[in-house]
């Protein structure tokens, strides 16, 4: 098992190398200008420029760039962002919080109602809630994320004044409240998914052998399906919803900006049109650390939840 | 439960016999469009498909002369053009600077459907090259292929978008860079439902036969292992149109995509946003646009995986 | 008809498809008393283990429907009693083993847990007794070190193995019935006598009735009392036995019995596959739904459906010349020739 986390975590550092080169071999081919960009109007002097361009690296070739940047990423430094003046790390230590408050909220959303419905689904399957729960989950998977916030703005928003449509907090609504919408919008299309894994899931361990044998030994239905059916079938899901959580810790670049919430994505989605190489890297990278650490979680999870998988060693031994 | 299935008439498992694979493989299509047609959803969808299809192609013949054009826009007494709710002259209204929606929302789908369609052909080719090369060898460029799939994945898929467009200069923007980058982007997932069909297809004894009577790589791989795992790729090609579709969207809603001005479904919701509160129809329409289309194709395809038989992870 | 454990009379069981109703059990009957064993064979289809499943009610309904018949446990109807009751019998009265025992086992709990569950369920067990319980069972069944290998889970066990798992949940309530569908279908030739072994001990010491459900007339030569010969659905030919292997009395168990490999290695002979395939049960064949597939075939044995009749001394065969014994002696001299 503790080999098994080690080797993941070994595949974990030519994945961060891969990505982050390939990075930096597209930033430098970026056209934009950051320093032009930040002095705006303003014509520099040819020796402001170049001492400017000096100051944050940008005159070095774009490998001892990487270099540099690795190095300064072992001593937990990110670099200075070019657009504002402060610190890397400053920026995404404020704005992680929101990004990791509306994943956990989505991802609960997610869980509760993903699994829910899915369950639900499959039960009473060809039922009124089954096709019910395919058609809208059919829906919400081809709904464009971006329209789906903006519409959710127009109705509770601007129809109904029950809920606020912008920012995270403000004098008039609750925090809270701030939350349900982007929330809702973020957790929409994995929620969907999710109910269908669960639900086809479920219908396929249904039709297994050892659900036979259980049946067979006289257990109730109820038995059957919490203890013998859900324990084979959640085992993708979890798969399923622990991805996906590492991808919303990513910083969901369309419903930030949609909602103006304060998180990671939409900080680096500022930051890349304004030619901010620092922010960009520094957001990238810990985007990367969440996502992948959030990955080996669920590879061990995975491993923890199925013993073909732990025991895989001892099988063949 | 297994007795009465086995003794039904089942479809036969594919032959190997090379002079009947043709007509097999006729037979094997022909079950496959008639289990379709028989699934309504999925007609629809095709139908829904085909008239949204035939409008982008047919555009230019009727919609500029009786809807006006969704590009250019008089800018003499527009004002009273401006955002109009539906009529019988402009039936999805007029969007903020008087250009008739409906003629915007139909050459849209000539955008969607070109980046949608094109994005995935080139997903395909990479993917299926990677996929191939990576079943068929094993080993290290295995491994390699694999990595590099990862590497692609673990990047968040709309930053990575977002990134090389921006790289692009104004004067360069336009439908080729948006199919090629969403195209980029989708080869691994392309590339791994590939690799398992075929790494399945290979253990089957045909092939251990062919090996064992000298075929050539090549001709195994074209021949045998093909035509067997090309049910799961047309069943993912079909979805991942809507998800292409779905991604130039955004894409261009969050002004990387096509041109400002230009009749993207996603940039006129981006446009037509400030003008939520007085006529939400501009950011409506164009959004149901997106949702019928990217959901005809994911039930589509639904259906052809349901009449080809192809077990797929949801 | 005291003594009477098990009787199955008339049962038929179809599926509602969208292609047609499927008659995969119609009209099969046979009583099994305590102790005993029956063999109840036929090839793939022809609704042996639905038979069983229908008695077990472990059919989904729908697609399933009983269009008729009864199954009688101890004198009460399995079919009609409630769900509760049904329930308290599986696993505890009857008891099941399968032909996978690769996926018949579930991959996510512990060997001993699953044969510990049927012991918490029916016998009030605390779970440190069935546990207990399971390794002595797992013992029982011929398991080394089953203290320890209790607590592996089902893929670190081999197949011949596993089913052995399945035997030790299978009988860990004492079971009256033990109904075992194509238990060795799935193992090595060398397992499978191994495991025929261990079932027939099993049964010297506990007194379990079997049914063993085969498409192997081999299989039940040396341990079935009775055997039940199936085809399409129905029953064709029923008896001890000697009956059916010394006087087989329809030309399906003729087939069944030349497809068998002779030891005989003076004589040479060639194994005799009966023709053709099992009918679809979408669509019998009308008259005896063998005729397709018989080489004696009549005329009327294409309008007329035969019943099963009695030979004498409780020997049944549903062939319509099965009583007739010049009919015999031709089919004798045919097979001959075609031999």
């Amino acid at each position: 098992m503790f080999r098994y986390i080690l080797k993941r975590f070994a595949q974990f550092i030519p994945v961060f190398i891969g990505v982050t080169l390939l990075l930096f071999f597209i930033t430098t081919i970026l056209p934009g200008d950051p320093v032009a960009l930040r002095a705006g109007e303003k014509k520099l002097s040819p020796a402001v420029y170049a001492e400017m361009r000096h100051a944050f690296g940008l005159d070095k070739p774009w490998y001892v760039q990487y270099v540099n940047y690795l190095g300064d990423l072992t001593q937990g430094d990110l670099g200075t962002s070019i657009a504002s003046g402060r610190k890397v790390e400053v920026i995404f230590k404020e704005t992680y919080p929101y990004t990791l408050k509306l994943a956990l909220a989505a991802i609960t959303l997610e869980i509760l109602v993903g699994i829910g419905a899915g369950l639900i689904s499959a039960i009473k399957q060809y039922t009124f809630w089954d096709t019910l729960v395919t058609l809208s989950t059919s829906i919400l998977v081809a709904l464009p994320v971006f329209w789906l916030g903006i519409m959710l703005q127009y109705v509770f928003g601007i129809q109904l004044h029950i809920l606020p449509i912008s920012g995270a907090s403000s004098a008039r609504f609750s925090d809270f409240a701030h939350l349900v919408l982007p929330a809702i919008t973020l957790a929409s299309v994995s929620t969907a998914y999710a109910a269908r894994i669960m639900r086809s899931q479920l219908l396929e361990v249904q039709s297994q052998d050892y659900v036979r044998t259980a049946y067979a030994k006289g257990l109730s239905p109820t038995r059957v399906l919490w203890g013998h059916e859900m324990k084979n079938a959640l085992i993708p899901v979890v798969t399923f919803v622990g991805l996906d959580l590492g991808a919303m810790l990513s910083g969901a670049i369309l419903t930030e900006t949609i909602f103006n919430w304060p998180g990671v994505g939409f900080t680096i989605y500022k930051a890349i049109g304004q030619r901010d190489f620092p922010v960009v890297f520094g957001g990238v990278t810990i985007v990367l650390f969440a996502v992948l650490f959030v990955n080996l979680l669920v590879d061990v999870s995975y491993a923890f939840l199925d013993p073909r998988i732990r025991f895989g060693d001892a099988s063949e031994g | 439960m297994k007795d009465y299935r086995s003794g039904m008439p089942s479809t036969p498992p594919f032959q190997p016999d090379e002079q009947h694979a043709g007509h097999e493989n006729r037979t094997l299509w022909g079950d496959a469009w008639n289990r379709l047609r028989k699934n309504r959803l999925a007609v629809i969808a095709l139908m829904w498909l085909v008239i949204v299809t035939a409008a982008a192609i047919s555009a230019d013949f009727w919609v500029p002369q009786v809807f006006g054009s969704p590009t250019v826009f008089s800018t003499s007494g527009a004002a009273e053009l401006r955002l109009k709710p539906p009529t019988l002259a402009h039936p999805m209204g007029t969007d903020d600077v008087g250009r008739d929606l409906f003629a915007r929302v139909i050459y849209g789908s000539r955008i969607s459907l070109t980046v949608g369609v094109l994005a995935v052909v080139v997903s395909l080719v990479i993917g299926l090259i990677l996929g191939s090369l990576s079943a068929f060898y094993g080993g290290i460029l295995d491994a390699f292929i694999m990595r590099i799939a990862d590497i692609f994945l673990a990047f968040p898929y709309i930053l990575f978008a977002i990134l090389l467009l921006s790289v692009l200069p104004d004067n360069l923007r336009g439908i080729t860079p948006v199919f090629l980058t969403i195209g980029i982007l989708g080869w691994p997932s392309i590339a791994r439902v590939f690799r398992s069909s075929v790494l399945s297809v290979k253990e089957n004894d045909y092939v251990e036969a062919g090996r064992a009577l000298g075929a050539s790589d090549i001709r195994l791989m074209l021949r045998h292992i093909l035509p067997n795992a090309v049910a799961p790729i047309i069943v993912y090609g079909t979805m991942s149109v809507g998800g292409a579709i779905l991604t130039e969207a955004a894409l261009s809603f969050l002004g990387l995509g096509l041109p400002p001005g230009s009749p993207s479904w996603g940039g006129m919701i981006q446009d037509g946003r400030i003008y939520l509160t007085s006529s939400p129809g501009v950011v409506l329409w164009p959004g149901l646009a997106i949702l019928s289309t990217v959901l005809a194709f994911t039930l589509l395809g639904d259906g052809i995986r349901d009449a080809l038989d192809v077990k797929m992870k949801d | 008809m005291a003594g009477e454990l098990l009787k199955v009379d008339d049962l038929k069981m179809h599926f509602h498809t969208r292609d047609g109703v499927v008659k995969a059990v119609d009209g099969v009957s046979y009583t099994l008393n305590p102790g005993e064993t029956l063999g109840v064979v036929g090839e793939s289809g022809s609704g042996k283990s639905v038979t069983a499943l229908t008695m077990m009610r472990l059919i989904p309904m729908p697609p399933g429907k009983i269009e008729g018949g009864e199954v009688l446990f101890k004198g009460e109807s399995m079919l009609t009693m409630k769900e509760e009751q049904v329930r308290d019998i599986r696993g505890n009265r009857i008891a099941m083993i399968f032909q996978d025992p690769m996926t018949s086992l579930n991959p996510v709990y512990r060997i001993g847990h699953q044969i510990a569950e049927p012991l918490i369920t029916h016998k009030g067990m605390s779970k440190k007794e069935a546990h207990a319980r399971a390794v002595e069972l797992l013992e029982m069944v011929g398991i080394p070190n089953a203290a320890s290998r209790a607590r592996d889970y089902p893929h670190q066990f081999s197949g011949g193995m596993r089913q052995r798992a399945m035997i030790a949940m299978a009988l860990s309530c004492d079971p009256d019935v033990l109904i075992a569908d194509e238990p060795t279908t799935a193992l090595d030739v060398t397992i499978q006598a191994q495991i025929l072994e261990l079932m027939q001990a099993l049964q010297k010491r506990t007194g379990t009735a079997i049914i063993m459900i085969t498409h192997d007339l081999g299989v039940v030569a040396d341990i079935a009392n009775n055997i039940l010969v199936m085809y399409a659905g129905r029953a064709v030919e029923y008896g001890s036995t000697d009956q059916v292997f010394y006087e087989p009395s329809h030309p399906y168990t003729w087939g069944l019995m030349d497809s068998l490999p002779t030891h005989d290695l003076t004589e040479k002979s060639t194994l005799c596959p009966i023709e053709g395939q099992p009918p679809s049960l979408l669509n019998v064949p009308s008259g005896c739904p063998f005729n397709p597939r018989c080489p004696y075939v009549k005329e009327e044995c294409r309008t007329t459906v035969p019943e099963l009749r009695d030979l004498g001394d409780g020997h049944l065969s549903a062939c319509l010349f099965a009583a007739d014994p010049d009919f015999k002696r031709s089919a004798a001299d045919c097979a001959g020739v075609t031999r």
